[in-house]
């Protein structure tokens, strides 16, 4: 989640701060140093992480701009806990929060998730005795609980301003480290951004899940059959070189840093499996299915930008035992192997992918719904255009008849039967002297039936029932067909 | 929303009642009369449906919709009130489609008109609504049992849908209490017993009909909680299509639905089939679907309502070129959809073009600026879903290239290899249960892991890693020795490619070594073949626990790769002399050598037929007979280990080959399976005066004591042509052991 960093440039801020036997501090010095430490360690474990600076005191100024919009959000939050007073200051504004219209709305809650971190340069005491503190967690209240206040511990110096920042890059901060295994091929990863714990039924399961710092490749599939599968999130995963002490050495993205330069030279010629995986799967056009905990897998593929550059991407289906229904259940995803032939064929031609469902959609299985007019109409019409065509039509027609015949039992539509009894008893009879003879026969066959079934009796309305086409010993043919 | 909401469970209850046979008084006109027919024909009398037959058909319409968009864990069940309650179905899962429902219905048949109103009540039915919401369905019950002591988590909520006609607002209360006294009572009986559980929530809906053109004797009421348990609110509809409009609303409502309309669906025209017009389709689906533009509030999207609905359509505009199935699109959702008139003909042409397997991509209609296109529809496996494909722009835009990171330098990955595994690797479902031999259940993905852990054991990243996967001729033995099992003609296969790699070495073929990063020719061609048997002894090694036949491979590549040292030392000899050689003489040996054994095929084929087999541990093996000779001077150089202790000096060598400073060591080229418990049958060089006079005793012996080849026998010159037929046949071919000629 790219950051804001919101720093309080108020006079108070320039309050001094007594420090024994040293220089004199202000509170922004304080300040100053802790997001010095933020952004040093940005710089080193979490490098594509993208911030922006903001400065305020009664007006605010943005020192150092966003290159793009984002739909997600972290806001660090920097003051020392003093609000101001009067029109604009935070104590008002909360305080007639009611009387805000749509047109000035407070800007709490941002209109896109985020997470408001406060970083007070006070202590709890100093903050509690006034009302500053209450004010400060209305504000993460009003961002929907999401974000927390923190306060320096003990007196005010450079120590404890790290150790508070020190939390912070703890809690929002920490680069996700994993290893990547494909059997015995393995190689160290960062994941990019953090993929965060995930609930999925807060009901039933309310606890948080989080992804296994095991990423196992369990196997592979088309691009064309995982084909564009829902994700929770996107990922990148770096290949990191680690030391012995399991601290990153680098990424081996290219840095100014002179001595990391060189150990990510090293890095770059050795040989490692994500770039293996990553052009395999380039090529192929293939994904690699990875498990990221019980019940819970996601994908790995090669993701180009404009550029062409590209890299390897991880999504996160959604957990569960089928998050994907044209895969089926992940675990019934077994070998290739294991199947008597080979389900992709022996000239790579067919898929096992992806699985029918057992039941079609209403809009696969030619439902029947008489709500419009029209719907009705057009049934009714269809019967009559065979009917007209009779005896050639013979098998179309009594599919038709019959699929109107199931539709009005199962909707006590049997006026609709006699309706249409009716209507082919006067075909019958307008029937040209040219016709075959056998149409008659079936339309009168056809127009007893339906009225038969529309009395209702079990003997003639089962559902189930199929009024068939009369025999009769003209032409062959159409007992033939039948 | 939450897995067992309200709208888990969903309980119908239809009126049956006599004064249900009512019409609804909207006539439809079915006998259109179609132009240029005969004139003077009176159409038939427009019909019109029974409150029966609109209820039952509204009803079925929202289950419709219901079952495309949730086919699972959203449950229906039906019932129909009369002189008592007729359930029509169950919670289980079998019982959830429309066709159950349909013969279900059929069956009921439309109210009796002349039966006793007085026997005839709604009220049974909304009992039996309530006892069937005590009932547990299967996602209750697998819940429950998963949860174990948290089986509480597990909720009890549902809706009762009833469609009635009420004689007055306080029939309506009448109902409500009824419904309400039911919940209290069953849930003091599901209170002490285990199959059944207490209603948490219910949510009544009250849907009073009555003939157009009457007044309505029953006033809408919005929900009310009448207790903690139950909620009620009260619909007063007009039959016919109105009463369809209500529940299309309402499906919406209780499922959270949204609607999405596709415009400028380019369409052939029926009667005009050169040319096509523009048409619109509005889809359902659930209302997550649109989660991007709630939260930008782009709300001019939105606003055009159809039909006098009440509902607000979001249009998006089919998007030219369609998408190809290859294209991975970062897609945040997938919903299914179902189209509100499933049957017109445009809602029926876009479907089917869907389910022919092609995916539309749709555009937000904009009046000016860059067309961002927002989703896609697609089908999968004859089911269709609108996916949403992420407009926004992500901090994942600008990433570093994968050659800028960790081994981004190495440019002879084996990508090729790789890809070549991975189609083998890929996954295929096993729908039926298939279980081990022990009896328990096997898990194909399971499995899946087995197979890629068998296939990594030996598997080095980069070419010049690796000397044995470089070459065609071993194909046939990696392919299959990491397999779990063998056929015996697997094992035949692998001898057959051991003997062929022998016949190579006999021939002083090159080998594909890397001469990357190694100064001069690289490693000698003896080194090379050195190189090359270590590692497929290491491949071959790491599978030798798989199965019997996999150690028999391994004994046939030990008893094979062995070379005695006599033969090492004169083709040591040998290469010094080299250069003095006439070359016209080197030719004609070479000739000879080419000759005897042009076709490894067929020179395998010939070893087979010669062997002897041998028991050794309980096995047999098969070692053709030439091999038998060099078996036996390595039983004699191993004697002979004490005195000539060189082969440790000459591993050491191997390992220094393979360790030279540019070709880094494979992560993991360690040793996966721990040495064979018998000494490893090592080579030895040194003094071989004994050794030679002892081998060169025993061939002479031997010689004496087999059959002369026939081809010898019939020799001009004491030189046999060997395979006189093979030009003929020519279907032979010489392998060539180069990477080229791989696939």
């Amino acid at each position: 989640m790219p950051t804001v960093v919101v720093m309080d440039v108020s006079l108070s801020m320039t309050r001094p701060v007594s420090v024994e036997g040293s220089e004199e501090y202000q509170r922004k010095h304080l300040a100053a140093h802790g997001l010095t430490m933020l952004f040093e360690h940005m710089a080193t474990n979490y490098k594509l992480e993208f911030t922006a600076l903001v400065v305020f005191s009664s007006l605010w100024e943005l020192m150092v701009p966003f290159t793009r919009d984002y739909n997600t959000l972290q806001v660090v939050l920097v003051t020392d806990g003093c609000l101001g007073i009067g029109r604009g200051s935070l104590r008002h504004s909360l305080a007639t929060h009611n009387q805000r219209g749509e047109s000035n709305r407070f800007p709490l809650p941002f209109p896109f998730p985020s997470k408001l971190y406060i970083m007070c340069m006070a202590n709890l005491e100093e903050l509690q005795s006034t009302d500053s503190l209450d004010c400060l967690e209305r504000l993460i209240d009003l961002n929907n609980g999401e974000g927390q206040i923190f306060t320096i511990d003990g007196p005010l110096c450079l120590k404890n301003v790290q150790s508070m920042f020190g939390k912070l890059i703890d809690l929002a901060y920490t680069p996700f480290h994993a290893v990547l295994k494909c059997g015995h091929l393995t190689a160290d990863v960062q994941v990019f951004p953090r993929p965060e714990p995930f609930v999925i039924d807060e009901e039933i399961d309310p606890i948080p899940k989080v992804i296994n710092t095991d990423l196992e490749i369990v196997g592979f599939i088309d691009i064309a059959d995982i084909s564009s599968p829902p994700v929770l999130s996107r990922h990148l995963v770096l290949p990191i070189a680690l030391n012995k002490e399991g601290d990153e050495v680098g990424t081996g993205i290219t840095d100014d840093n002179e001595d990391e330069n060189s150990a990510n030279q090293i890095a770059g010629k050795i040989p490692n499996f994500c770039v293996l995986l990553h052009g395999s799967l380039k090529v192929e056009g293939m994904v690699a299915i990875v498990q990221l905990g019980p019940e819970w897998h996601g994908m790995l593929y090669s993701q180009a930008d404009s550029k062409k550059k590209s890299n390897l991407m991880m999504s996160l289906f959604e957990p569960g035992p089928e998050p994907l229904p044209w895969l089926g259940k992940m675990v019934q995803l077994g070998p290739i192997s294991d199947a008597k032939e080979n389900p992709y064929g022996e000239d790579d031609n067919k898929s096992p992918f992806p699985l029918q469902p057992k039941n079609k959609r209403s809009y696969a299985q030619n439902v029947t719904v008489w709500i419009k007019p029209s719907g009705l109409q057009t049934d009714v019409q269809k019967i009559l255009r065979n009917a007209r065509k009779l005896p050639e039509k013979t098998q179309t027609f009594y599919k038709e008849l019959n699929r109107l015949r199931k539709a009005a039992l199962a909707f006590g539509f049997l006026d609709l039967l006699k309706g249409v009894a009716d209507m082919l008893e006067r075909e019958c009879t307008l029937l040209p002297d040219t016709a075959h003879p056998d149409a008659a026969f079936q339309l009168t066959h056809a127009a007893q039936q339906l009225k038969l079934a529309s009395t209702g009796t079990s003997e003639y309305a089962g559902y189930d029932h199929n009024i068939t086409p009369l025999q009769t010993d003209f032409s062959g043919s159409s007992a033939e067909r039948i | 929303m939450k897995i067992f909401s309200e709208s888990h469970k969903t309980v119908f209850v239809v009126d049956h009642c006599p004064y249900m046979a009512e019409s609804c008084r909207q006539h439809v006109e079915f006998d259109m009369l179609v132009k240029n027919r005969t004139q003077g024909i009176i159409p038939l009398a427009p019909i019109s449906k029974s409150l029966w037959t609109c209820s039952v058909e509204s009803s079925m319409e929202y289950c419709r919709i219901m079952y495309d968009i949730f086919p699972f864990k959203k449950l229906v069940n039906f019932i129909v009130s009369d002189s008592g309650a007729h359930v029509l179905n169950s919670w289980t899962q079998e019982d959830q489609n429309l066709q159950e429902l349909m013969a279900a219905l059929a069956a009921v048949g439309p109210p009796n008109p002349r039966a006793d109103p007085e026997c005839c009540s709604i009220l049974h039915g909304l009992v039996a609504a309530v006892e069937t919401l005590c009932k547990i369905t299967e996602y209750q019950h697998e819940a429950r049992t998963l949860l174990m002591e948290n089986a509480e988590r597990v909720g009890n909520r549902g809706r009762i849908i009833c469609i009635t006609n009420a004689k007055s607002d306080s029939h309506v209360r009448m109902l409500e209490d009824c419904v309400q006294e039911t919940i209290h009572e069953h849930n003091k009986l599901a209170a002490n017993s285990d199959h059944l559980m207490q209603i948490q929530k219910c949510e009544l809906v009250l849907i009073h009909t009555y003939p157009v053109g009457e007044d309505s004797l029953v006033s809408d009421r919005t929900k009310k909680e009448l207790s903690p348990v139950l909620t009620s609110e009260v619909h007063s509809v007009r039959a016919g299509r109105h009463l369809a409009t209500k529940l299309n609303i309402l499906v919406q409502q209780h499922f959270d639905l949204a609607s999405t309309t596709i415009t400028n669906i380019p369409m052939k025209e029926e009667q005009h089939a050169n040319t096509s017009a523009n048409y619109d389709v509005e889809l359902l689906h659930h209302k997550d679907a649109h989660v991007d533009f709630l939260k930008s509030g782009d709300n001019h999207l939105s606003g055009s309502s159809r039909e006098g609905s009440f509902k607000e359509t979001i249009t998006l505009k089919w998007c030219t070129p369609r998408t190809n199935n290859i294209e991975l699109h970062y897609c945040t959702g997938a919903y299914r959809i179902s189209p509100v008139d499933v049957n017109s003909r445009p809602s029926s042409c876009l479907t089917n073009f869907l389910l022919n397997g092609r995916s539309v991509l749709l555009e937000q209609p904009r009046k000016s600026g860059s067309k961002v296109i927002s989703h896609m529809l697609s089908s999968h496996g004859g089911e269709i879903f609108l996916h949403v494909l992420s407009s926004s722009r992500s901090i994942l835009e600008d990433p570093p290239s994968i050659s800028e990171g960790c081994g981004g330098r190495v440019t002879d990955y084996r990508i090729t290899d790789f890809g070549e595994f991975m189609r083998e690797n890929r996954l295929t479902p096993f729908l039926d249960p298939r279980y081990k031999i022990d009896g328990s259940l096997e898990i194909p993905l399971e499995r899946a892991k087995d197979q890629l852990e068998k296939h990594t054991r030996y598997w080095p990243m980069i070419i010049s890693q690796t000397t044995i996967f470089n070459m065609q001729a071993v194909v046939p033995l990696a392919s299959v020795i990491v397999k779990e099992s063998l056929t015996e003609e697997d094992v035949l296969n692998c001898q057959k490619t051991i003997y062929n790699l022998v016949d190579m070495e006999r021939k002083n073929d090159p080998l594909p070594i890397s001469t990357v990063g190694t100064r001069g020719k690289g490693p000698k061609r003896d080194e090379q073949y050195r190189i090359m048997w270590n590692e497929l002894e290491t491949l071959v090694r790491a599978h030798i626990n798989n199965s019997e036949k996999h150690q028999r491979v391994l004994e046939c590549l030990m008893a094979c790769r062995s070379k005695p040292p006599e033969e090492e030392e004169r083709k040591k000899r040998g290469r010094k002399r080299e250069d003095k050689e006439d070359k016209s003489e080197k030719a004609v040996k070479d000739y000879e050598q080419e000759k005897s054994w042009q076709d490894s095929e067929r020179a395998a084929e010939f070893l087979t037929q010669n062997c002897l087999a041998f028991r050794r541990g309980g096995k047999s093996i098969l070692i053709p007979i030439p091999l038998i000779f060099k078996y036996m001077k390595f039983k004699i150089s191993l004697e002979l280990k004490g005195i000539l202790e060189r082969g440790k000096e000459e591993l050491a060598e191997a390992e220094i080959i393979k360790d030279s400073p540019d070709s880094p060591e494979p992560p993991n080229k360690k040793p996966l399976v721990e040495m064979d418990e018998t000494p490893p049958v090592e080579k030895s060089k040194g003094p071989v005066s004994l050794l030679s006079l002892w081998s060169n005793r025993i061939n002479t012996a031997n010689s004496r004591k087999h059959q002369e080849f026939a081809g010898r026998l019939n020799s001009v010159n004491n030189r046999a042509e060997l395979y006189q037929h093979l030009k003929e046949e020519n279907g032979m071919e010489t392998t060539e052991n180069g990477k080229a000629s791989r696939q």
